[in-house]
């Protein structure tokens, strides 16, 4: 096996990230089924946002205990998405995503990012679930602190007209969807290696020209294609890069990939029985991993990413802009989104706040528990130790998600304070030292006295 | 004014102690040391008050007690119920407030004076083993046992004296040698440090002296007009060589002492434990190969994007390695390129689909065992 094959195989890409198309699409109904039993649920729990006629409200209860998602039964269950629906707004907000870092002159690393956490959250994550508007926002400023392109939150927040609440409230869910796995591969320095590789043959001095172009072609194509298609999860960065590179030029490509698998000259020698025992050893390596057979493998991968690649070639750009494709298209779709939104997860910063509340609540519960059982005396001691700094933590967690709740609040009340309060404070300097002298004095006689 | 005892520490005849202060083996508990239980002086009267224990029954008693009761020669012991006869040559400060724990010590110490092999008379690891094994639990019998126990360990101890009488006479001159051997070593680094000590001053001194020397010449040169350039560089040149000759001389020290280890005579057939294979330099990468085997990393690969940074200054005066770019691009260029995820993650690693579903048919078809066929498929 080549290393570099094998030191790609050790990559979180390949472990966590890369599946073939049946199981790529089996995930996604999977997580769509999911989403599906667990909103339907929770609006039968909570039925009064959503219906509004009294028959819905007698309705739910009696259903709570069978839920029957595509029954008749349940008028207060909205119609939900199917996964190639999803798929078609994940879609749009990926081709967002690509504007929007246009537009705020990222890098293509950054873009490319950003682009695949989002579709790599909504593979585990459905769409119904987490408000892919919000996500865009947060997997675009979470892409650009992991590929050293940090951003300030608050000039972030200023550009999209965001609080800064609502960036950081999705951040650790994202951090969770995407497994932790932050390094995501592309294939544009490979495109940088392999014109390198090109530039350096012998007969291609005299072509620099066409080698730029072609370049500068397929890094267009690798700015859209793959990340608006699947080819991340299907093919390696390198797959993916020929295969880019054979839509700018095709002959280029094929040259690299010929000068690459050249290994022919062990055919003759590698009969069965033939002597010189390590030599034809090295030699069957060198078959697996630059021969003839491997270079035809890795020919239909390419070729295969490269059909993935034209259907949403750079063209396609002005497809997703197009108000027509919009309305007719996505705007449906967000409409209905709307609707069959989970109740409980929809709002991130709500979200966060009860999590973490429910964090503190757990953790003063537990020193409860300390304190509650036998042995007093020892267990007050124990929570002095190790509970006390908890409760401690707790508590100050409370204190600043109070204070996050009410960012503009706080400070207009302090400027009010000025007038009236300073007034108060410099009378009590004067009472207090007052007091104190005459401790001090009173302490002097009596030890005067004694 | 006659002193007033606490109540509870009223005479009693016979002057015999409590019972109930005694500890479960029969001694007395280590917080009764302020009272002497044979007199109930107790030690606010009487400051320097010395408890003595004999070793035949550890039973304490103060010093004045010892001298009272046996200047006239050998008594019995004034405990209850106590029968041995004690004499007062005997008694001694126990070393330990815990007189279970002095006990255990003196009787370790005697059976080590008798079981005092080293591992080095045995053939095995497991030899050695089972022997310490068999003297500890002998140490146990006679520190814990009940009577007939510790009647028999006692008998056994006593036994094996006599028949390894050689032995541990033996024994016990080596170790005295050893000791002897090891206190003479002791003594001469010692004397070696202060005979450094000494010279190290020593040449401090004349390291002195001869500055003072050479300042001197340099002020006679310069009144005489002449500088003496030489003279600085010999003065370096010496102490150089001092440096040198300090540290062979060090390294002769170390050899000595080795040798002195290598000489040490060796008794048994034991086998000598093999020295272990050096190893050779560190590998941070655990033995993986990182050569590409799909392409070179040759000084042609270069990219004009590239070219036009190599005489910018913020990028070269980092630092910045341009091959370490070109070696990274062209990895990546080159790595996973035989990486087939649609067949390896239906299939498994360096399996192909279609084949394997041709390969289960023609399983189904034959009905032949799996382990064949995997032979054929690797």
């Amino acid at each position: 096996m080549a290393t570099e094959d094998a030191r790609y195989r050790d990559s979180s890409q390949y472990r966590l990230w890369s599946f073939s198309p049946t199981q790529l699409s089996a995930l996604r109904e999977k997580t769509n089924a999911a989403a599906r039993a667990r909103i339907s649920e929770r609006l039968l729990s909570h039925p009064l946002p959503v219906s509004t006629s009294k028959q819905d409200l007698s309705a739910p209860t009696s259903n709570a205990n069978t839920p029957d998602p595509d029954g008749n039964s349940t008028p207060a269950l909205p119609e939900f998405l199917t996964p190639a629906e999803e798929l078609t707004l994940v879609g749009y907000y990926t081709s967002e995503i690509l504007r929007a870092s246009e537009a705020l002159h990222y890098a293509d690393e950054i873009k490319a990012t950003a682009a695949m956490f989002l579709k790599r959250f909504y593979i585990t994550n459905s769409i119904m679930t987490y408000p892919p508007a919000e996500m865009f926002f947060v997997a675009l400023f979470f892409a650009c602190k992991v590929d050293t392109g940090h951003v300030n939150l608050a000039e972030y927040t200023k550009i999209f007209n965001k609080s800064a609440e609502e960036i950081l409230a999705g951040e650790f869910l994202l951090c969770q969807g995407l497994r932790f796995a932050f390094d995501v591969k592309h294939p544009y320095r490979a495109l940088r290696g392999a014109m390198m590789e090109l530039a350096s043959l012998p007969d291609m001095q005299k072509d620099l020209k066409r080698l730029d172009e072609a370049e500068a072609k397929a890094r267009k194509v690798l700015q859209f294609s793959p990340l608006m298609t699947d080819a991340y999860f299907h093919y390696t960065p390198s797959q993916i890069m020929l295969a880019a590179l054979s839509l700018a030029d095709r002959g280029l490509a094929e040259r690299l990939i010929q000068e690459t698998f050249h290994f022919v000259a062990a055919e003759g020698n590698d009969t069965p029985g033939g002597g010189g025992g390590d030599n034809n050893k090295g030699n069957e390596e060198k078959a697996r991993v630059i021969g003839s057979q491997i270079r035809d493998k890795v020919l239909g991968a390419i070729e295969g990413c490269r059909d993935m690649l034209s259907r949403e070639l750079p063209e396609r750009k002005d497809h997703w802009l197009n108000k027509q494709v919009i309305k007719t298209q996505i705007t449906p779709l967000r409409k209905k989104l709307l609707k069959c939104k989970d109740p409980e997860r929809w709002n991130l910063v709500e979200l966060q706040r009860v999590r973490r509340e429910q964090a503190a609540k757990k953790m003063d519960s537990d020193d409860e528990d300390d304190l509650g059982g036998g042995k007093k005396v020892k267990k007050e001691e124990d929570g002095d130790i190790f509970g006390g700094d908890l409760g401690h933590s707790a508590k100050k967690r409370k204190m600043t998600v109070k204070k996050e709740e009410d960012p503009f609040g706080g400070p207009m009340v302090k400027k009010e304070d000025p007038f009236g309060g300073p007034m108060v404070k410099k009378e009590e300097p004067f009472g207090g030292t007052k007091v104190k002298k005459e401790e001090d004095s009173s302490f002097g006689r009596f030890g005067g006295a004694l | 004014m006659p002193p007033q005892r606490p109540p509870t520490s009223a005479p009693r005849p016979g002057g015999v102690t409590a019972v109930s202060s005694l500890a479960p083996d029969g001694l007395p508990k280590p917080d009764s040391d302020d009272m002497c239980p044979v007199c109930k002086t107790i030690r606010y009267l009487n400051r320097d008050m010395e408890f003595l224990i004999n070793p035949e029954c550890y039973h304490s008693m103060c010093s004045s007690c010892v001298n009272r009761l046996f200047n006239e020669g050998p008594q019995q012991c004034p405990y209850a119920g106590c029968h041995r006869t004690l004499r007062r040559k005997g008694f001694r400060s126990p070393f330990f407030g815990d007189l279970s724990v002095e006990r255990e010590v003196d009787i370790r110490r005697r059976v080590n004076q008798v079981f005092n092999q080293v591992e080095d008379d045995f053939n095995t690891l497991r030899d050695y083993n089972n022997y310490l094994q068999m003297v500890e639990d002998l140490t146990f019998d006679l520190v814990h046992g009940d009577e007939p126990t510790k009647r028999k360990a006692e008998a056994q101890l006593q036994q094996w004296e006599a028949e390894h009488k050689t032995e541990i006479e033996r024994n016990r001159r080596a170790g005295k040698e050893q000791d002897e051997q090891s206190r003479r070593r002791l003594a001469a680094e010692q004397a070696a440090a202060r005979q450094r000590r000494l010279d190290a001053i020593k040449e401090a001194e004349e390291e002195k002296m001869e500055k003072i020397k050479i300042k001197e010449m340099e002020i006679d040169s310069l009144e005489r007009g002449q500088p003496l350039p030489d003279q600085q560089r010999v003065q370096l040149k010496r102490r150089g060589n001092k440096a040198v000759e300090a540290v062979t001389n060090l390294a002769a020290g170390s050899s000595s002492t080795a040798d002195a280890v290598g000489k040490l005579s060796i008794r048994g057939l034991k086998e000598k434990k093999k020295e272990p294979r050096p190893e050779g330099p560190y590998d941070p990468f655990g033995g993986l190969d990182l050569t590409p085997s799909r392409y070179k990393i040759h000084g042609g690969l270069s990219h004009p994007n590239v070219e036009k940074y190599r005489s910018d200054k913020a990028h070269v005066t980092g630092g910045y390695s341009f091959d370490e770019y070109t070696s990274r691009a062209m990895f990546e260029a080159f790595a996973g390129l035989g990486v087939f995820i649609e067949d390896e993650r239906d299939v498994g690693v360096g399996l192909v689909a279609s084949e394997v579903v041709g390969m289960g048919a023609a399983l189904a078809a034959v009905g032949g065992d799996g382990p064949g066929l995997k032979m054929e498929l690797d």
